[in-house]
């Protein structure tokens, strides 16, 4: 039997308890794949009994338990107690079973006990007390995993994947941050993670121009020159298949989109305004490049709603089912080689 | 009493001309408006210019028509025109101007003496104010703050001042088009709109102050919105506009929201001036493939535009 998804508890102040019980409870209209949640079960069922959830949440002793259990209950692979919560009001104290959740998500998918991990939400702010200085999960994966080179964060929904070679900084600060060592990277290990975890085998990556109209030759704007077609080019050396750099405004609709497999874009909102104004429910935030799937939900921990009982599990389920179809690829394509 | 419409038809060798001739041929436009066609009869059936006015807009020589490739005497031709239907503006003949697709390049070539259209047309009009270009899909309006500069170059260029104009224009564009309190949505420029100043601070101290300075100023503007949801907010109907930081800001999400229905409205100039959102299209030209629809709705919003300026 297949193991189950790990999935961690995220901030409790936030969604994240929420939507994990959303995406249980309705898992047969929503084809929600098995999941573990890592958390504390007493208050995942206080939570359902609050919001009003038909949904009993059980310990399991071992993740091998996980596929039986979850027809009945949502199995939680306990990570300890954790002092009292009040929804909305992310403490300190709670910062240590946030980071205990994930270390142990960590130790599971590494060991095979865990098919991939699945993240819901954290506000790193409330984890630095903890000795968590990490700017996100992504940075403190790669750490935990010794990554020699930094992973590279998809978003994903079913009509489109981008890649931004510049994450969460400032304007500005992306900008002097773009090199093109940053987006042959970027290209690399999405043209990889594509062959191996999407099924792609010829991956066509487009990448996006900076400037207005992609510069217009060099009239508003040098990257695309200096920096994004060098990159390119070497990308194609390396045998990829590269188109680009397209002016942003036209490289996201329908027809463009039938064009490549991923586009990779230079700056946050360039990747991000496409991927929710296509498809705002279920964008999905993948980790490549890290020596298991790792995928979650796109969005915070939307305290200002936590607790109510109006949280959309959407993007959640979105990220399990992705993840269990990343992890499946994988799985199989390592028996296709024994075969 | 029925608006008064200049209609231009467009750069000679695009699918102006086309479109043109479908639109004014279209049923029930000559009970909509007095409409007064600049162009060459060469261009438009007689099922196009029946019933409308027409003024052969001159010097449309033999030499000028390449269909699918801009031509300088074709360029020179489309100032020309451009010229003639401001003047009528101008004069009081008409009450607002629609023109087809027009070709930069071709404008150029023919001695543009103004970077584009819109400075053009401020000349002619004797506009001295700011001038904008808003993209408009169905009821949703959208300015940019900075245009066709480096993107490098926008955080130096968004000053408080520039955006408070930016909003004041789309406001004052807005009523005229009939909407009494126009709900503008102000963009931030840095993801999730600076994050309390740790992912840039220009909206703290720059885009955050100019929406102060606006609802001062008695109009509802809202913001710094993030940029990647402030669209999904418009288009469920939150906001009546969005002014944009930068070029692509906007561009992306309306080229993803509704191309095909886009209208371009120059404003911040003294009468209504719309034209489709598209260019061009050289490269279906005569084939009648070009869709009817953005040209039509930006006749549709100027006529609005005219009705609703001559009630006021």
């Amino acid at each position: 039997m297949r193991a189950p998804l790990a999935l961690t508890m995220g901030d409790p102040a936030g969604i994240g308890g929420e939507i994990a019980l959303k995406a249980w409870s309705e898992r047969a209209a929503r084809g929600t794949p098995c999941f573990l949640l890592l958390d504390d079960p007493d208050r995942v069922t206080a939570l359902a009994h609050r919001i009003g959830i038909a949904a009993e949440a059980r310990a399991i002793a071992a993740p091998g338990e996980a596929a039986d259990a979850f027809a009945y209950v949502l199995p939680v692979l306990p990570i300890g107690m954790l002092p009292a919560v009040v929804p909305g009001r992310p403490e300190a104290r709670h910062a240590r079973a946030v980071i205990a959740a994930i270390d142990r998500g960590i130790d599971l998918v590494l060991a095979g006990a865990a098919a991939a991990l699945v993240t819901n939400p954290i506000h790193k702010h409330n984890l630095h007390e903890a000795g968590f200085t990490h700017p996100g999960h992504t940075e403190y994966l790669a750490e935990r995993t010794g990554l020699a080179t930094a992973p590279v964060m998809m978003l994903a929904c079913p009509e489109l994947r981008v890649v931004p070679v510049t994450i969460h900084v400032g304007l500005a600060e992306a900008l002097s941050a773009l090199t093109s060592a940053a987006i042959v990277h970027c290209g690399r290990v999405t043209g990889a993670a594509l062959r191996r975890d999407f099924g792609v085998a010829e991956p066509r990556l487009a990448v996006a121009a900076l400037n207005p109209h992609a510069g217009e030759q060099g009239l508003m704007g040098c990257e695309e020159i200096e920096l994004i077609a060098p990159a390119i080019a070497a990308l194609r050396r390396e045998g990829w298949s590269v188109s680009g750099p397209h002016p942003a405004d036209t490289l996201f609709h329908t027809a463009a989109r039938r064009a490549y497999d991923a586009a990779i874009c230079m700056y946050h909102d360039q990747a991000l305004i496409p991927l929710k104004t296509i498809d705002f429910e279920r964008g999905v935030n993948v980790t490549l490049g890290l020596p298991f799937v790792r995928t979650s939900p796109d969005h915070g921990t939307a305290y200002d709603i936590a607790g109510s009982g109006r949280a959309n599990p959407a993007s959640l389920v979105a990220a399990l089912k992705l993840a269990a179809e990343m992890a499946a690829r994988r799985a199989g394509g390592a028996s296709g080689e024994r075969g | 009493m029925k608006p008064r419409l200049a209609f231009f038809v467009g750069d000679p060798n695009g699918v102006g001309p086309e479109l043109s001739a479908r639109l004014l041929a279209s049923p029930g436009l000559r009970d909509r408006a007095e409409v007064t066609v600049f162009g060459d009869e060469r261009l438009l059936p007689e099922t196009a210019r029946a019933g409308h006015a027409f003024e052969t807009v001159p010097g449309l020589e033999q030499g000028a028509l390449t269909p699918g490739k801009a031509n300088a005497l074709a360029g020179e031709w489309v100032i020309q025109g451009l010229t003639r239907a401001a003047r009528a503006a101008h004069q009081g003949r008409a009450d607002a101007i629609v023109f087809a697709p027009l070709n930069k390049q071709a404008m150029k070539l023919g001695g543009l003496a103004f970077p584009d259209e819109q400075h053009l047309f401020a000349d002619l009009l004797e506009a001295r104010g700011y001038t904008v270009e808003f993209n408009v899909i169905d009821r949703l309006w959208t300015s940019r703050v900075t245009s066709h500069i480096p993107l490098k170059d926008v955080a130096g260029a968004i000053t408080t001042g520039g955006i408070v104009d930016a909003v004041r224009v789309i406001h004052e564009s807005l009523r005229r088009r009939g909407v009494a309190a126009p709900r503008i949505a102000v963009v931030a420029l840095n993801p999730h709109a600076g994050e309390g100043g740790t992912m840039g601070r220009e909206e703290i101290e720059v885009i955050g102050p100019a929406v102060e300075r606006a609802k001062v100023e008695g109009m509802d503007a809202r913001g710094p919105f993030p940029a990647d949801t402030v669209f999904i907010a418009a288009k469920r109907g939150d906001f009546d506009a969005v002014v944009t930081m930068y070029h692509d800001q906007g561009q992306i999400a309306m080229k993803l929201m509704g191309f095909d229905r886009g209208v371009t409205v120059l404003g911040g100039l003294p009468v209504p001036i719309c034209t489709c959102a598209h260019g061009t299209a050289y490269e279906i030209v005569g084939r009648n493939a070009a869709n009817p629809v953005p040209l039509s709705n930006a006749l549709d919003l100027a006529l609005r535009m005219a009705a609703a300026k001559s009630v006021q």
